[in-house]
């Protein structure tokens, strides 16, 4: 008891002052005073203060660990059927010589297939053998991780262009 | 052999052969049996690398799900690089593993491990100690790389200090491949290469 009144009206006014920058800045962030009842979200706490102390690598799953999922059913029923008008191209999985008139499999990247050699590749992965063109997936972990992944590549251009106005 | 399988290799092989890599000498390869399951394939060390003129086999198998499934290639001739396993020649490249896809070639592929010579990934290794020496002294590192070159690949460049701590180990009745490693992991010191052999 005795020590809180030892504060000097001094000292008071510059806490005085603290706290009314501290509760404009709070309603500048939008922050709000817990209610009665209620509780802090300790698990969201624990995100935020992994991501400020760098505990959070975004290069550790920056990538995805494994072999892309397999091309999704309707991506593949749709692959177009191309009739081969000339005889200087061949199948880039089994290399043999496409026969003029053949009807052969055409991925968006417009490379050329045998039917049966690209389904057995879109079967395992999703990407063109050639050139690694994506087709869409039935894998919603990896549709995510996708997004994810395009959604980080527009921030870093973006800053990268705020960047280049502000110091050029 | 799945049809499809030895129908491709067959169809590589005959390329390979009119290719301009092999024609310059820089890549071969080889049958080794007649099922087409097995082959042998050679690089030559990349100039203006610790492997120049020395010449590389790999030991080459083709799976039955070929070309869906990559194949296995390790380095027979032994190698320091630190994406190759210094004891069994295993390789850590991408393509080799979640990376490969089903256009790529035998041709392609031992283009791909001779570009590894020329550029390593020390942040992804395959043999820890070796990385290790890349990382912290790369002097060494094109040192030990070069008479390993010379002592298993043919390479010009002989070490004469190396040679003479190896023959020390053997003197001693050390095996020469376990004396070389043990030199090359303890940065050539012949003390703490002799203290780890004989603990």
């Amino acid at each position: 008891m005795g020590e809180a009144v030892s504060v000097q009206p001094i000292q008071f006014g510059f806490l005085r002052h603290c706290i009314v920058t501290m509760a404009g800045y709070f309603e500048e962030m939008g922050w709000q005073e817990l209610q009665e009842g209620q509780q802090a979200n300790h698990l969201l706490d624990m995100a935020r203060f992994l991501i400020d102390f760098g505990f959070y690598n975004e290069d550790i799953i920056g990538e995805w660990p494994r072999l892309p999922p397999p091309a999704s059913r309707e991506a593949v029923s749709n692959l177009p059927e191309i009739r081969i008008e000339t005889g200087d191209k061949s199948c880039p999985i089994c290399l043999k010589t496409f026969n003029v008139g053949e009807k052969v499999k055409e991925m968006p990247c417009h490379h050329q297939f045998h039917a049966k050699c690209i389904l057995t590749w879109l079967e395992k992965t999703n990407s063109c053998p050639f050139c690694r063109h994506e087709l869409p997936t039935d894998d919603d972990a990896y549709e995510a991780y996708k997004k994810d992944k395009k959604r980080k590549e527009q921030r870093k251009e973006d800053i990268e262009a705020l960047h280049n106005s502000m110091f050029s | 052999m799945a049809n499809i399988a030895a129908k491709r290799i067959k169809r590589e092989f005959k390329e390979v052969m009119k290719s301009e890599e092999v024609a310059g000498g820089t890549i071969k390869l080889e049958l080794v049996n007649d099922s087409w399951t097995e082959l042998q394939g050679e690089i030559a060390g990349p100039p203006d690398t610790p492997y120049e003129g020395g010449t590389f086999l790999l030991e080459i198998k083709v799976p039955e799900t070929y070309p869906f499934n990559p194949p296995k290639i390790r380095f027979m001739t032994k190698i320091w690089h630190p994406n190759v396993s210094s004891v069994t020649g295993a390789i850590c490249l991408d393509i080799l593993k979640d990376q490969w896809a089903a256009a790529l070639t035998l041709r392609t592929v031992l283009l791909s491990i001779q570009a590894l010579l020329s550029a390593a990934e020390p942040n992804d290794p395959q043999d820890a100690v070796v990385a290790k020496q890349y990382r912290e002294d790369i002097q060494l590192f094109n040192l030990t790389a070069r008479h390993w070159t010379n002592a298993y690949a043919g390479g010009p460049t002989v070490i004469w200090e190396f040679n003479q701590k190896v023959q020390v180990l053997q003197d001693m009745g050390v095996d020469e491949d376990q004396a070389r490693v043990a030199l090359s992991t303890f940065d050539w010191g012949l003390e703490r290469a002799t203290e780890h052999l004989f603990s």
